[in-house]
């Protein structure tokens, strides 16, 4: 200003009060608001049909272990953020998986490779194209010699086209693949007893009786969806004999527990019986008889079925074949059809061929297309040694994963919500993947990645199409190609003569390698939403534990947590140990990523097991899982008995009338196969945060939907049971006396509902809640999210942050949803047009969701019959949330 | 016994607690004050948007239904925002050189979207639907302000809770016909009390359900 004033002053006070405002009004002008800015980016050109702020649904498929599993992807704004099962579809009619629920994070997983590696280090496609131009031309010199390719296992026509097209060109390549958890043994008994390998598709839901020999049809895999909707139907008398408990198992009216070496001699009584000639009389155990007996005389009554599970030998899968026929249970409960998966050129060695050759030198360029073999295959195989002998090694896949690492060059591929394939379901029906969006990293097609190698530059869009000359707009629109599942086929028995091998030693302990229920062969190890999902039965999540029966933990004085290290031959494997009620007291169980490194084949006698003197923390998700004296789980003797023990509605006040709609739901405890589909769609749907196992270990978690998992009765053989236990929603819930601020509240429509901006964090509800349904974000838990998963939230439902409390909202988006869609048309919500996440998920029909106020809603109905009761039913919170007993049988 | 207080203290001491009383009200009215003000709810703030486009011309002077660019605002929570083309359909044919329009113009030709700078919004914890609320007939006006004078748009309600509150309690004053939603002008109207209140029925309306959690919060 002083400096201002000695200068001569060039305007007068009018121009400068004038100037003065002026820079005023600027200054304004220039200001910010309080409120951040927000931008908005509207379309160039809006695409048809796309209305913003509605979401859109695409009929597509994800792929899980060579087969297709359908789903219906929801897409807002160009992002996938649901998935949920076809109900159109003729194999799983909308049940879901939870690997199919995760494949979302899958896509938006930051972890995934994002650019070619050469020798581990950053490299571009363009290098990458000029090493394999180079490198081809060497290969069609020597007319495809030396060149390998291995692949998972196979079902998409466009791949098999493109492997045909290469081998046309390449006449000496060879062609291996690889699939971890194999199921070579049923093709070749088929292949045996009925002259050529065939696909055996069970069918549960035209079946009366179903006697399991260890086969876990229910449990995790490509069929868990198709299968568990198929049994769900009908829910056959199930005997089960297996020695260790699985989701099959806990459904079983008669559950026999017998060490894996006794199932071949209770196959071969069950075919003595049955009148399958040459079967060898076999001395059963008193209990065993029984069962023997019992089993017998249910398959006697007609439409019965047995099955053997996928590991056992391909002799015994052929007595069980002798049996079903005499069953008659092959075109009814037993259909077979063509292969759906294409069959490896070497045989169920294709693998082992491979690393053979490499050994000796005969591979020079090896492309792995979207296979692990260094860490999911054997440890006996070395494939990683017999990789070093190969002059070029190439993997395409979703991650930079051991193999990856170990090859020359690591090429990232596209997810399949991303990309165009093509492959088929597990009962055979084909299907167009299409993507639910553009690929928003520098990752190409496996068909593109495929095709380069044949010197094309198609477009994976183009290479799937050219497999569908007709019927692709129809396909997409379905979901599935009408009618494409391959033809029943009756087959003719040629060879009635099985003679069994001996049972397999069971000397000393029984170390067992079962598919882990949330990482399968491992492949989804990078999957946080699965890590975190506990595995059903042992309800731990982060990793795996070695199961011990009860017997043994006695025996060796082994308490959950102890390390304890197996040992067999020179190799060993530490772990925590876990005892499992009801497994055999002989077996140890161990999971498939862990039994890699430590096992050859599924099944090894003779372990030896030490305790180390450690201990480890389990992140388990339920410590406790013996309902001693309680009755959370109720077992009715028959579907007429009564559940409920007294009426739930005794009160001192009158009763409450609530306007129609208010919501209620029903879970039947008998259908419940411990799955966790709903609880991964709930993850997914209500944006509900991973903590960790560090977390879980402290009772963080925060699924908003958990299964329970307990037993009932002595812990060598107790009884098995599932409880799904979402919010309760109680009429009288405590939660919201609990309080100080009101945040814990009831709608009209009988919610019971967290408002997030009120809560203070003072965790009184959750203190006050008798099912400990509350979850309270004790941390930052979704705040650092990268951008790949914030663009993976659902935007309609709130993403939670620190110090707040949550829980299950019966899917209050979906209500809402519906509602306005009602009002808008003016009528009332329909019954059934509010599906919950779980809901939909469910892959047994187990949870049924509706307005509880009108008799005639499938949730009244349900709720209506006598098997319905509450849990706690003491705390008198009249829960909407209720459940059906289990029946014994 | 010295004296502990001297003469003055009585006086200080009053001094101080009226201070104080006056530092505590004052603060009480400054906070009041500043969550009222334009500061806080931008009412009458205008965003700098990389075209000046003017509803006062468009809307006023023209007459375009809000409906032409806010095409979605029947059928969808959002009403959202015209694509480039939407403009285009005109501009290619009027202004097609004018220095103001060419952003458009660039967006167009590089297909790349405006980045417009959003005037009316909610916090994200709000699921505020447009559709239900056209279909019940309130009007755009009813939040949006006249955006017809508007010749660069500002937001004319404060969105907060209250201002939403303030309607859910009593709808029916807010109600108009339903086919004249997109009216700016409604000064000439004289609602009939009745008709709000055959609304409110017709519509199946509880006031006492609207002011729920639940409806705008999930």
């Amino acid at each position: 200003m002083e400096r201002e004033q000695a200068e001569p002053p060039s305007f007068n006070r009018r121009s400068l009060l004038q100037a003065m405002a002026a820079s005023l009004a600027l200054a304004a002008a220039n200001g910010r608001r309080a409120e951040a800015d927000e931008r908005a980016l509207p379309y160039v050109n809006a695409p048809e049909y796309v209305v913003p702020g509605k979401p859109k649904w695409y009929a597509t498929s994800v792929r899980f272990a060579g087969y297709l599993q359908p789903v219906l992807g929801k897409s807002i704004a160009g992002r996938p953020v649901k998935l949920e099962g076809n109900d159109q579809h003729p194999a799983t009619g909308g049940a879901t998986d939870l690997f199919m629920q995760a494949a979302l994070l899958g896509l938006y997983d930051p972890e995934r490779s994002q650019v070619p590696l050469h020798l581990g280090q950053p490299a571009t496609w363009e290098a990458f194209d000029t090493d394999v131009f180079r490198r081809t031309a060497e290969i069609d010199r020597a007319q495809g010699g030396g060149f390998r390719l291995l692949t998972g296992a196979v079902s998409s026509p466009t791949l098999l086209r493109q492997i045909g097209d290469l081998r046309k060109r390449w006449p000496k390549m060879r062609w291996h693949v690889t699939e971890p958890i194999k199921e070579d043994a049923r093709l070749a008994a088929t292949n045996r007893v009925l002259g050529r390998p065939l696909q055996m598709l069970p069918d549960f839901s035209a079946a009366a009786t179903v006697v399991s020999l260890d086969d876990d049809f229910l449990g995790p895999g490509p069929r868990q969806a198709m299968q568990a909707r198929a049994w769900s139907k009908r829910q056959p008398r199930l005997f089960v004999a297996e020695p260790t408990p699985s989701a099959t198992g806990t459904r079983a009216g008669d559950r026999l527990i017998v060490p894996s070496a006794r199932v071949q001699i209770l196959a071969q009584a069950i075919a003595g019986a049955a009148g399958v000639g040459g079967a060898a009389p076999a001395e059963l155990a008193a209990h065993e008889k029984k069962w023997v007996d019992d089993a017998v005389a249910a398959l006697g009554k007609g439409d019965g079925l047995v099955t053997v599970g996928a590991q056992y030998d391909e002799a015994l899968h052929a007595l069980v074949l002798l049996i079903n026929e005499r069953l008659g249970a092959f075109g009814k409960a037993l259909r077979f059809t063509d292969p759906i998966l294409a069959a490896p050129p070497d045989g169920k060695d294709s693998l082992g061929v491979l690393v053979d050759d490499m050994k000796a030198g005969r591979v020079t360029t090896l492309l792995i297309l979207e296979a692990e073999p260094v860490q999911a295959t054997p440890a006996a195989l070395d494939f990683r040694s017999a990789l070093e002998k190969v002059a070029f090694s190439v993997h395409a896949g979703l991650y930079a994963d051991a193999t990856a690492n170990a090859c020359h060059w690591h090429v990232p591929v596209q997810h399949e919500l991303e990309s165009w394939t093509d492959g088929r379901a597990p009962d055979g029906t084909a299907a167009i993947v299409q993507p639910l969006i553009r690929p928003f990293l520098n990752v190409r097609s496996p068909h593109v990645v495929l095709d380069r190698w044949r010197g094309g530059s198609a477009s994976d869009h183009d290479l799937v199409q050219a497999s569908w000359q007709t019927g692709w707009q129809e396909a997409l629109l379905a979901g599935f190609v009408a009618d494409s599942a391959p033809a029943a086929v009756t087959p003719t028995l040629i060879d009635r003569t099985i003679s069994l091998p001996d049972p397999p030693s069971s000397d000393g302990l029984v170390v067992e390698a079962r598919p882990d229920a949330t990482q399968w062969d491992g492949r989804y190890g990078h999957n946080s939403w699965l890590q975190e999902t506990p595995k059903p039965l042992i309800q731990v999540t982060w990793g795996n534990v070695v199961r011990v029966s009860p017997a043994l933990a006695r025996e060796r004085a082994l308490s959950n947590g102890d390390e304890v290290r197996l040992r067999f031959g020179n190799r060993e494997l530490l772990g925590a140990a876990w005892i499992m009620p009801g497994q055999e007291a002989h077996t140890v169980v161990i999971g498939t990523p862990d039994a890699f490194a430590f096992l050859d084949s599924w099944r090894q006698a003779g372990v030896r097991l030490e305790k180390t003197g450690k201990t480890r923390v389990i992140a388990s998700s339920q410590p406790i899982q013996d309902m001693g004296e309680f009755d959370y789980v109720r077992t009715v003797e028959s579907a007429e008995e009564a559940a409920a023990q007294h009426k739930d509605d005794v009160s001192f006040y009158p009763p409450r009338k609530w306007d129609s709609p208010s919501w209620g739901m029903s879970i039947d405890l008998d259908r419940c196969i411990g799955c966790n589909a709903c609880s991964v769609a709930c993850m997914a749907e209500n944006n509900v945060p991973v903590v960790g196992a560090e977390l879980v270990a402290q009772g963080r978690q925060m699924y908003w939907l958990r299964i329970d998992h307990y037993t009932e009765g002595e812990p060598d053989a107790p009884r098995h049971h599932f409880q799904p236990v979402p919010c309760m929603h109680c009429e009288q819930a405590p939660c919201e006396m609990g309080c100080p601020v009101n945040a814990a509240v009831h709608s009209p429509d009988g919610l019971n509902l967290q408002v997030y901006n009120r809560c203070i964090g003072t965790r009184t509800c959750s203190a006050y809640c008798p099912y400990k349904v509350r979850r309270f974000n004790w941390f930052e838990y979704t705040g650092h999210d990268p951008d790949s998963i914030r663009a993976m939230r659902n935007p309609d439902v709130t993403v939670r942050s620190r110090g707040v409390m949550e829980k299950c909202t019966y899917c209050i988006q979906r209500i809402s949803g519906a509602r306005i869609a009602a009002k808008i048309a003016g009528r009332p919500i329909r019954d059934g047009e509010v599906v919950t996440a779980c809901q939909q998920a469910c892959p047994t029909e187990a949870i049924v969701f509706g307005d509880v106020t009108d008799p005639d809603s499938a949730v009244s109905r349900r709720k209506a019959g006598p098997r319905n009761y509450s849990l706690i039913e003491d705390a008198n919170t009249r829960p909407r949330t209720t459940y059906l007993a289990r029946v014994r049988k | 016994m010295p004296q502990i207080f001297t003469a003055s203290a009585d006086t200080r001491l009053r001094t101080a607690a009226l201070l104080l009383a006056i530092v505590f009200v004052g603060s009480l009215v400054f906070t009041a004050g500043f969550m009222n003000s334009t500061y806080l709810t931008s009412v009458g703030w205008v965003a700098t948007q990389p075209v000046p486009f003017s509803h006062q011309h468009h809307v006023g002077g023209l007459g375009i239904d809000c409906r032409y660019c806010h095409a979605s605002v029947e059928v969808s929570a959002q009403a959202s925002l015209p694509a480039t083309h939407v403009c285009m359909t005109c501009h290619s044919e009027i202004w097609t050189g004018a220095p103001m329009l060419a952003p458009v113009r660039a967006s167009l030709a590089d297909n790349k979207p405006l980045h417009w700078q959003r005037v009316a919004r909610l916090p994200d914890y709000v699921y505020f639907n447009h559709s239900i609320h056209i279909s019940r007939g309130i009007a755009c006006a009813e939040c949006h302000g006249r955006v017809d004078q508007m010749p660069l748009l500002a937001r004319a309600k404060p969105f907060t809770m209250e201002f939403c509150l303030d309607c859910h309690r009593d709808p029916g004053p807010h109600l108009r016909p339903r086919d004249q939603v997109t009216r700016m002008d409604w000064s000439g109207w004289h609602q009939d009390p009745q008709w709000a209140h055959k609304q409110l029925q017709a519509f199946g309306i509880q006031p006492d359900k609207l002011t729920n959690c639940y409806i705008c919060h999930r």
